[in-house]
């Protein structure tokens, strides 16, 4: 009987407090809507870099003189370094095609350039990006080769900026969620006021203080759980909006900001455990007051 | 079945409630708590039910040690008394059956009990013929007298009335009386906390008179005023 009396219970309840349950469900869904687009943005943003950092090459130019020997010396030396992850040859003619699929916007420097005054070159990949330099500087002035270029800084400053960018939201989900319980606690708190009397009434009759709390931390429970179920729909959105706009817009740079859908599942996990969990403490916290003997 | 020992209570504002009150209530007794207003008639209530807890003494109700109870001992021992006050305290939302069977309902009882019980209840009080209306539609006495339905259909030991009569007009108070008067006749015992003068002098039952906190008078078949 137990179970049927705290199913209805809770049902009428929520009924009956609609407008304040319909409250509480919004804040919990607002909230938890927030902290997981936080959360995947901060996904998302960590995948970029890596895939930045792992783009990270030294293109290692070549003189137009170079003799047969010292290109095998480089290439020797390049296969001996543990630091180098792979590295390939481009030829004047693919360097040549490259050079006026890059520029194609700007057909008077391609046409004043011949094929014959564009370097070859070594495209080198590494292990670990933060050697760039170091084998930048092995190559450097090697005999046969012209310069090393490597995209060392460019990659520096999007490995520093995407490190804030996530402390930032972090912090910024962190916050979104203690005020997330805050506010629900504040929520089931004026619902439990407004039924101060029944809580009244249960306590001079002896009923016990678990069976007085169960009903309010089932209304929690589901306030919370309804609440992130709206958030998870938010979040799906908010994925399929960015899938959308990085490959709709073109935003080559953004390409790497890829959100698999382990990504999606774990931040569902994330909303949903925490819209229980805050929902449920909070009814439990707000109504021990009234309960205190 | 009711036993104070030198109770004494004081809030935190103002003057003690209660000083050195020390009085015994049997089994099957009918007790009027007396005093003008804001002399401890309520807190000598409220420490029965362990509402509050004595600064000083000792309580039993219903062989239970009030002051040295856990609090988690309290709600099984509030089965034991029922309590009704001036304001009735019904929860408007339900109806008349329903504000009965909820104080069963809250303390676990099947189903079964419920619906036999609440119906054999309301006859007792007079109000089988309004079961499905809400309190709003009751008159004060018929509110008074669900509340003691509700109050008296666990059967209690001890019945606690607060000023139970305090918003009725003569006739109806004298409907409630007669029904706690009955009720004590079942073996409850019934302590009513009142200032009502006619009820007091006509029933001529046990009268404790608490005056600024004192206990200033215990009398069998007592009246209101002084003396007899």
């Amino acid at each position: 009987m137990s179970i049927k009396y705290f199913a209805a219970e809770t049902g009428t309840n929520l009924w009956r407090n609609r407008l304040m349950s319909l409250a509480a469900i919004f804040t919990v869904a607002i909230s938890l809507s927030l902290v997981g687009s936080a959360l995947l943005i901060k996904q998302g943003v960590s995948t970029a870099t890596a895939e930045w950092k792992g783009n990270v090459q030294l293109l290692v130019f070549l003189q137009p003189k170079i003799s047969p020997t010292e290109f095998t010396a480089v290439e020797d030396q390049l296969h001996q370094l543990p630091a180098v992850k792979s590295f390939s040859y481009v030829p004047r003619a693919q360097a040549y095609a490259d050079f006026r699929r890059l520029l194609a916007n700007q057909p008077d420097l391609v046409n004043a350039v011949p094929e014959s005054a564009v370097p070859t070159f070594l495209r080198v990949s590494l292990v670990n990006p933060a050697e760039t330099r170091a084998v930048a500087a092995i190559f450097q002035g090697q005999p046969g080769v012209d310069t090393v270029n490597d995209n060392f800084s460019a990659i520096n400053t999007i490995t520093t900026v995407s490190n804030v960018a996530q402390t930032v939201i972090l912090a910024v989900a962190i916050i979104l969620l203690v005020s997330a319980a805050v506010l629900i606690l504040n929520v089931i708190r004026v619902a439990i006021f407004s039924r101060r009397r029944e809580v009244a009434v249960m306590r001079l009759v002896g009923a016990t203080n678990s069976f007085i709390q169960i009903p309010f931390m089932l209304e929690g429970l589901v306030q919370g759980l309804i609440g992130a179920l709206v958030a998870t729909g938010v979040v799906i959105l908010v994925k399929s909006l960015i899938g959308y706009a990085i490959s709709h817009f073109h935003m080559h740079l953004l390409e790497g900001f890829v959100l698999t859908s382990h990504n999606l599942i774990e931040t569902i996990a994330v909303i949903v455990v925490a819209g229980v969990v805050v929902g449920t403490l909070g009814s439990t916290i707000a109504v021990r007051r009234f309960l205190a003997a | 079945m009711i036993k104070f020992e030198n109770v004494s209570k004081s809030y935190s504002k103002g003057s003690p409630a209660v000083r050195d009150i020390s009085f015994e209530i049997d089994r099957g007794e009918f007790v009027f708590l007396i005093g003008s207003s804001g002399s401890g008639k309520t807190t000598l209530i409220r420490l029965m039910i362990r509402e509050e807890k004595p600064d000083d003494g000792t309580i039993w109700v219903a062989g239970k040690n009030l002051v040295t109870m856990p609090n988690w001992k309290v709600p099984h021992f509030r089965r034991n008394v029922g309590v009704i006050f001036q304001d009735f305290r019904l929860l408007p939302n339900k109806t008349v059956a329903q504000n009965v069977a909820f104080a069963l309902q809250v303390i676990g009882k099947p189903n079964r009990f419920i619906a036999t019980q609440v119906p054999q209840i309301l006859r007792l009080v007079g109000l089988e013929d309004k079961m499905e209306r809400f309190p709003h539609q009751l008159s004060g006495g018929e509110q008074q007298r669900v509340a003691i339905a509700r109050a008296f259909v666990n059967r209690p030991l001890i019945l606690l009335a607060d000023e139970p009569t305090g918003n009725l007009d003569p006739d109806t108070s004298w409907g409630v009386m007669n029904l706690l008067e009955r009720i004590n006749r079942t073996g409850t015992a019934v302590v009513m906390a009142t200032h009502d003068v006619g009820i007091v002098d006509s029933m001529r039952r046990r009268v404790i008179e608490i005056d600024y906190g004192h206990l200033s008078r215990d009398q069998v078949r007592g009246v209101y005023g002084l003396g007899v």
